[in-house]
């Protein structure tokens, strides 16, 4: 098989489908694209960012590199994360508040933490904090996108829909690649694992 | 994972926000401290996918790749939107996304990465072949190997680094595992860079100047030999082995004789400098053309090829087998119309060219390279929408 576009109704909408990071929120992204380059090369070189540039809009946070991890062959195939790389260009700390998913039965905000000498992972209160002109990276073994209640397994090839929703009020509609990926194998599917209520 | 980001992490995304401002593949500094230090990033959007007009990569690999019986138009539009959002971060310097070897992307070595769809994709249902487009057919001289030709995908990576090469391949050869299979695998390296870092034509194993006939990027002869009105191109990829043994049996001026230019720069024999036009008429003392009727660059040159021309480039190869080595040239030529441009020029070579003797195609596939993409939108959408 070589996999499919979940979620979505037969027919598909694979025409509007857009790349992971660049939403259907286009105008949006592409203020923030225009800010972002003098502020991004600021924090790593010398150059000052004309403060008033950024002040004159409000960028949202940048989406970019998401991908899912397939749960084929997995101990437990009706939960999964997604992983991604979330941009601040602005100069006010955003977060993400919430996700869904057509695929989901329930989406949350994961991090991960030691407990007992043991990795556990836990919803994040308060969502996934972008700071200010800089980055949050969901990756395994740290904060995730957590997809529970899977109405059907994920393979690599696939592709899921999910909607990002963030503390400024804006939104982003991905449509996120799924990924062949050994993970550490009590990252997910801990003894505490809350049960799904979809 | 969410605190302060790395000085590597920043300058990833700094790499992708430059992307704006090196709209031509420019040079971005990276390291104020040290002039000496320049990194290069290839901006991967465009109206064109964007190696193609590039300097040739330092390094670069080829790899076929047969679609799946499951792999369907929608399957291979899923591939596209994988690979596309790889191919972004792979050109920042930023593992794809799911890369379970992250360290070994590292930005500023110039990485492209060009992608391109054999012959079968247009036998599915519902997808146009582009106009002038073809199979190569096989040619007198050509010994082909099944090993070497054909194929169904194509993607070429190019960097400045090899190691980049290589785990960008990986990457992008493991993501297309639900879609489809590599058929073979090509490595070459090409020297384009003179010793005072400026860009030359570059030579290949003969020691000849390689690519010196070609129209220059950027130029209205370019466009138009390269791009259709809709902004494909299409690449005939041909895998030459060079015979250096009985090469090198030939004195230098044999050599040049075989080929048409001097060897110590490429300029016609009946000139002096690189870029001299070519005078096909001229004749020496003895009366004998300076340029020899089944000279390379004779037969080659568009004037006698109805103004048709190509857009050649070229990538060195050797293959180790034990203590033997073959030599060779990946031959990439890039035409608007493969049929037109390409096929013609072909054809006469095979039944002419002087330099037959001293080497086989073994070797041969043809790919329609769509257009590039820009933010938000794909490899090949507009063919697999």
């Amino acid at each position: 098989m070589s996999g499919d576009t979940l979620g979505v109704p037969a027919g598909g909408n694979s025409d509007r489908a857009s790349v992971v990071g660049l939403s259907v929120k286009t105008k949006l992204l592409m203020a923030g694209l225009a800010v972002a380059l003098p502020i991004l090369l600021s924090s790593c070189g010398s150059s000052e960012a004309p403060p008033t540039q950024a002040a004159a809009t409000t960028p949202g946070v940048l989406v970019e590199d998401a991908w899912v991890r397939a749960t084929i062959g997995a101990k437990d195939t009706t939960m999964t994360a997604a992983f991604m790389s979330l941009t601040n260009p602005g100069k006010s700390d955003i977060s993400l508040t919430s996700a869904t998913s057509p695929v989901a039965g329930m989406v949350q905000l994961h991090e991960m933490s030691m407990k007992d000498g043991k990795m556990v992972m836990q919803e994040k209160t308060g969502g996934i904090k972008v700071p200010a002109e800089s980055h949050a990276h969901l990756a395994p073994s740290g904060d995730h996108v957590m997809l529970m209640g899977l109405k059907q397994p994920l393979k690599p090839g696939d592709e899921v829909p999910v909607t990002l929703r963030f503390s400024d009020g804006s939104s982003h509609d991905l449509t996120v690649p799924v990924k062949a990926f050994t993970e550490e194998e009590e990252h997910y599917h801990p003894s505490t694992t809350p049960s799904p209520t979809p | 994972m969410t605190g302060r980001p790395s000085r590597r992490q920043l300058f990833g995304y700094a790499g992708a926000a430059a992307a704006g401002a090196a709209v031509t593949g420019g040079f971005v500094a990276l390291d104020n401290d040290d002039p000496v230090v320049v990194a290069r990033y290839v901006d991967p959007h465009g109206d064109h996918q964007p190696a193609i007009a590039a300097a040739s990569p330092k390094h670069a690999e080829l790899v076929a790749l047969t679609l799946l019986p499951t792999t369907d138009k929608a399957g291979l539009g899923r591939l596209m939107r994988l690979w596309t959002n790889d191919i972004v971060a792979l050109s920042a310097g930023r593992p794809a996304p799911g890369d379970t070897a992250p360290e070994l992307s590292v930005p500023g070595v110039a990485l492209t990465v060009t992608a391109g769809f054999g012959p079968k994709v247009f036998t599915m249902p519902g997808l146009v072949k582009p106009r002038g487009f073809s199979e190569v057919p096989v040619m007198s001289h050509d010994r082909l190997q099944p090993g070497w030709s054909g194929g169904d995908l194509l993607v070429l990576v190019g960097a400045d680094d090899a190691v980049s090469v290589v785990h960008a391949v990986r990457r992008l050869v493991a993501d297309a595992a639900p879609f489809a299979k590599p058929l073979w695998r090509q490595t070459g390296f090409w020297n384009g860079t003179g010793p005072d870092g400026q860009p030359v034509t570059g030579r290949n194993l003969f020691n000849q100047v390689d690519g010196t006939g070609n129209p220059a990027p950027g130029t209205p002869e370019f466009d138009s030999t390269v791009w259709s009105p809709d902004g494909w191109t299409s690449l005939v990829v041909r895998r030459i082995q060079l015979n250096l043994d009985t090469w090198d049996e030939l004195t230098r001026s044999e050599q040049e004789r075989a080929v048409g230019r001097k060897l110590s720069n490429g300029a016609p024999l009946n000139g002096t400098a690189e870029h001299d036009e070519l005078d096909l008429e001229k004749r020496d003392a003895d009366g004998r053309l300076v340029i020899a009727e089944n000279a390379h660059a004779r037969l080659s040159h568009h004037s006698v090829n109805d103004g048709r021309r190509i857009f050649r480039k070229g990538l060195n190869y050797v293959q180790d087998n034990g203590p033997t080595r073959e030599s060779g040239l990946i031959f990439l030529s890039y035409q608007a119309d493969l049929v037109s441009q390409f096929l013609p020029l072909l054809a006469r070579l095979d039944a002419a060219d002087a330099l037959n003797e001293w080497t086989t195609t073994i070797g041969s596939a043809a790919f329609a390279i769509p257009p590039g993409f820009h933010e938000g939108g794909w490899l090949g959408q507009k063919l697999l929408s």
